[in-house]
């Protein structure tokens, strides 16, 4: 589903790579952790999946697609198949859930009919039935990040990436974010998640990829956050 | 594609940005306005050209009783014999069509009709006005090599070219043109860096709308299209005020001149006019949003 070869990305004017040499397979359906401290280099892997940014060197596939030869007119087709979700949400905030989920699916055309049947059931999915109707402003920290998670999974992505997604959420509402995250795993979406959240990584006892100083220094099956940390 | 979405956001967009709006429209309908009446000026002095060209005359005056010209003086009115010469000398000219003479009589009375002068026609008998011969050539630009010749033969006291007094109008209405013209082209450049500024801060305004259909997928035409109608609608509703700029103009200057000019400027024309101000306008308005976008809006 996502196949890194050998990818290398310096940022114009730095000397460090932000990524170094870094391989990585990830299959479909899979649940995969980054982890690695601030500036190992976890964001610029999902800019570069989203096709963000381009890498210096190394081939990197995307459900199937090599983002090498994916000409800028059809990466907008690709966005449609990798849901995102961040540490700040980024809902709009003068729309209600309803309006903010049902959006993603405006701005890529879809049909009017068929939003209006989807855009329920992914809320409810996500735990929110019933606050359909609630601006952003109203709703917890908790609750407007499954607002973003509804949203990124209201196209029925293959592929979900999560940046950070439970950093400005406390640990108690964080489990229901990772309920949901879990949730949408079990649909066969493939969830890659950056994070530092140590309690998090080690309670679900998923597959963790640590990065640091843009190399990759661990690629678990089944693992925890690390001892150091 | 859904109209009613990308209609929604350009209303936004617009309201959102309503002084920018206004700046823009204001500069496109005065600059479309001034290129509408360059091109107005341009197909009247063509159109008069091609009519008062083919009337042009040479006017010979001929030396009256005491007449003060310099080469009349004191060699007293011309005489029959001198006249009939002279005709002849006219008429074998290759260059003329036509020779006419009109006598003091007919001067008095063509004076009289051209009349605005009511208090010198008072005072003024017809033996005040001098005789001449109205010379009508087959090739207007040969007037002035015909008047050479003709000066300085005997009994003429002065010749009058109407090729100059035209091309001396002539020659104001193609500098108000180029006036015209010019201004027009710097309202055009004002008016291109307004809209790549409108289209910037709107671009700027909706950041994270447009950061959120990046991230979901959104072609770059749906995410680019409003911007441009932004600018696109703009645009038109400044061309709709040059529009009625023009019309107005046509109607209380150019239909008011008209009486002195036997071409008058035809609804088609402007029609013409305004169909080209508002295709300028709509395409500078269309080009400047592009470009604004592919700097600002990273898609």
């Amino acid at each position: 589903m996502i196949h890194f070869d050998n990818v290398s990305k310096v940022y114009a004017n730095q000397n460090r790579p932000a990524l170094d040499h870094v391989s990585v397979d990830v299959d479909k359906g899979e649940f995969v952790f980054l982890v690695g401290p601030s500036g190992s280099g976890k964001s610029t892997f999902l800019r570069l999946v989203l096709k963000e940014e381009r890498p210096n060197s190394g081939a990197i596939h995307v459900a199937g697609k090599d983002l090498a030869k994916l000409s800028n007119f059809k990466v907008p087709h690709l966005r449609r198949r990798i849901g995102c979700v961040f540490q700040d949400f980024r809902l709009l905030p003068k729309k209600n859930v309803y309006e903010n989920v049902a959006f993603a699916l405006e701005v890529i055309g879809k049909p009017r009919r068929f939003i209006r049947k989807v855009v329920p059931e992914v809320i409810e999915l996500v735990g929110l039935e019933g606050k359909a109707h609630r601006m952003p402003e109203e709703l917890s920290g908790g609750e407007q990040q499954r607002v973003a998670m509804a949203r990124a999974f209201v196209n029925r992505p293959m592929i979900l990436l999560a940046d950070e997604p439970t950093g400005n959420i406390d640990p108690a509402t964080s489990i229901g974010i990772m309920k949901v995250l879990d949730r949408i795993n079990r649909t066969g979406t493939t969830v890659l998640m950056a994070t530092h959240d140590a309690a998090i990584v080690d309670s679900m006892r998923k597959r963790v990829v640590e990065l640091e100083d843009g190399k990759i220094v661990r690629d678990q099956s089944r693992g925890v956050y690390g001892q150091a940390y | 594609m859904r109209a009613n979405f990308i209609f929604s956001e350009v209303w936004i967009g617009l309201r959102r940005n309503l002084t920018m709006t206004i700046a823009v429209v204001v500069t496109v309908a005065v600059g479309m306005g001034l290129l509408g009446i360059g091109l107005m000026i341009n197909s009247q002095v063509s159109s008069l050209t091609n009519v008062w060209m083919n009337k042009v005359e040479l006017s010979v005056f001929l030396c009256g009783k005491n007449d003060a010209f310099p080469a009349c003086k004191n060699k007293g009115a011309i005489t029959a014999d001198q006249k009939a010469k002279l005709k002849q000398t006219i008429e074998s000219m290759p260059d003329v069509e036509k020779v006419d003479y009109e006598d003091q009589n007919r001067a008095y009375q063509n004076f009289k009709e051209g009349g605005n002068n009511n208090i010198l026609l008072s005072v003024l008998k017809p033996e005040d006005l001098p005789e001449s011969f109205r010379v009508k050539l087959k090739d207007p630009d040969k007037a002035s090599a015909v008047e050479q010749s003709l000066k300085g033969q005997a009994g003429v006291s002065n010749i009058v070219n109407q090729r100059q007094i035209l091309d001396t109008a002539f020659g104001f209405m193609e500098k108000l043109k180029y006036m015209a013209l010019s201004i027009a082209i710097l309202m055009v450049i004002a008016a291109t860096l307004l809209i790549g500024n409108t289209v910037r801060l709107s671009a700027y305004n909706r950041r994270r709308e447009t950061g959120i259909m990046r991230l979901v997928g959104a072609s770059n035409v749906y995410i680019q299209l409003p911007f441009v109608m932004e600018g696109v609608i703009a645009g038109l509703i400044g061309g709709v005020f040059a529009a009625v700029l023009l019309i107005v103009t046509k109607v209380i200057i150019f239909d008011q001149i008209q009486m002195y000019m036997s071409a008058p400027l035809s609804w088609n024309t402007l029609a013409g006019v305004i169909t080209l101000t508002m295709v300028v306008g709509v395409v500078i308005c269309l080009l400047a949003s592009f470009v604004t976008l592919r700097r600002y809006l990273r898609v």
